[in-house]
């Protein structure tokens, strides 16, 4: 199982900063909207795959992650084909994509407790005007990226134990237990926080 | 270290989990045996804060659980019976030193700490790896080696051995008896009590017996009727 989104390597978009990332991340977004050209887009969302690939990912794990995110970017690419023209939905089609795809690498090669750093440094200078605990934020941060996987991994173990006991596999049959046994840990890891003395200041 | 229940009860919806119990605990190794629902994590989650007394006291070296909160958190570390839910970030060096933050410590300072610990729980090669990968022996001297990183003087335990082969059984064993900071541990497994200086038996919410090992086992014996 997978606890976290960062795969261990050691390729440049690891030895990266996390802060150089996220700034790049951010210029590439903003330049993904500035352009209009279908192909200019084409080309960008290849090599946004061709970095997600460098990151030494699984293909199948790789394809997992963000599939159910291409998937919502092809439907809004169709909606824009119907609605629009063709050039319009390929744009969206390859600039959605493509930033899609450049977020993936930045989370696959970024350890949790790099972005958490980062965070906490963005926030700081807001904590001095009261708005917010930076530690705080990004532990909730830190805390979906680490437990989420985890929920993905329970989902399908519930399914696996409808399967064996052969009852049908009904989203709602697997969602509710999935509910229930989240907020249980979520309750128990809220008690280990508290005992670690993580929010401690 | 001294700890003290002032008639110190808990209830949850108005229904009693851990009757009204006044004690005073100083011993080195204290064990906490009882049949599952009896309230022995109940009672230590009292401990350290964690739980509330419905009614009555609980400090922990002079201070109270309540009023003084974070302080007693510092002094007492508590291991969760499941202690995967412990650790927040998915690589063991990283959690470790993420326990250490936000005490005004150094980089420096915050790894070599992470280091000492890592070498006192002979755990130094495990450093890098991810929690999940951990086999149940690991991730129970990982954990303990978490919370004992931070420095406290008393250190509770919920069934520290209860998913652990018997290997790794007695590689915890030892490394509880080894401890030099106060131990309280609840557990099932009752072998681990030998040598304990006291051991509470919980049973439906009250203390049955305050003794020693052999003399609280036997009346443990008594209850289930074998
Ligand atoms: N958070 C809670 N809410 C409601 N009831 C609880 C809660 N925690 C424990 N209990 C109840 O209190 C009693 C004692 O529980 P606990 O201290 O966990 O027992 P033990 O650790 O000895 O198995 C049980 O009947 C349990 O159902
Ligand atoms: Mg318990």
């Amino acid at each position: 199982m997978l606890t976290g989104l960062d795969i261990a390597g050691d390729t440049p978009l690891h030895r990266a900063s996390a802060r150089l990332k996220l700034i790049l991340l951010f210029l590439a977004a903003v330049a993904l909207f500035l352009v209009e050209n279908p192909w200019a887009l084409a080309a960008a969302a290849i090599i946004a795959a061709g970095l997600y690939a460098s990151t030494g990912i699984a293909r199948s794990e790789a394809f997992r992650r963000v599939r159910f995110v291409l998937f919502t970017v092809l439907l809004v690419a169709v909606a824009n084909y119907v609605f629009h023209s063709l050039a319009e939905a390929l744009a969206v089609l390859f600039r959605l994509g493509a930033l899609v795809l450049l977020a993936a690498a930045v989370t696959a090669t970024t350890t949790i407790s790099a972005f958490m750093d980062e965070i906490t440094r963005l926030l700081r200078p807001l904590e001095r005007f009261g708005f917010v605990r930076a530690a705080d934020v990004s532990l909730a941060v830190g805390l979906v990226l680490r437990f989420v996987p985890e929920i993905l991994a329970r989902y399908g173990d519930i399914r696996e134990a409808h399967r064996a006991r052969g009852l049908r596999v009904r989203p709602l049959g697997v969602l509710v237990p999935l509910i229930i046994l989240t907020l249980k840990d979520a309750d128990t890891i809220a008690m280990a926080i508290d005992a670690r003395g993580f929010r401690r200041q | 270290m001294d700890i003290v229940f002032s008639g110190a009860s808990v209830s949850f919806a108005g229904r009693p989990a851990l009757h009204p119990l006044s004690l005073r605990l100083c011993e080195r190794r204290i064990g906490i045996i009882g049949l599952n629902g009896s309230g022995k994590t109940t009672f230590a989650r009292l401990i350290n804060g964690l739980l509330r007394p419905t009614a009555g006291q609980v400090t922990v070296g002079g201070l109270d659980t309540v009023k003084d909160e974070a302080a007693v958190r510092g002094r007492a570390g508590f291991i969760f019976q499941n202690p995967q839910h412990q650790m927040i970030l998915p690589v063991l060096s990283e959690d470790i030193a993420f326990g250490l933050k936000n005490r005004g410590l150094s980089k420096e300072e915050i790894s070599a700490r992470t280091e000492a610990v890592l070498e006192r729980f002979r755990i130094t090669h495990l450093a890098g790896r991810r929690i999940h990968e951990l086999s149940g022996g690991e991730t129970q001297l990982a954990a303990i080696a978490s919370v004992l990183v931070t420095g406290p003087d008393v250190l509770i335990l919920d069934e520290p051995t209860n998913q652990l082969d018997l290997k790794n059984r007695r590689l915890i064993e030892k490394t509880i008896a080894d401890l030099p900071e106060q131990a309280i541990v609840i557990t099932h497994d009752l072998p681990l009590l030998d040598g304990f200086d006291r051991v509470l038996l919980f049973h439906e919410g009250r203390l049955e017996a305050d003794a020693s090992p052999s003399e609280a086992v036997r009346a443990y014996r008594g209850i289930v009727g074998c």
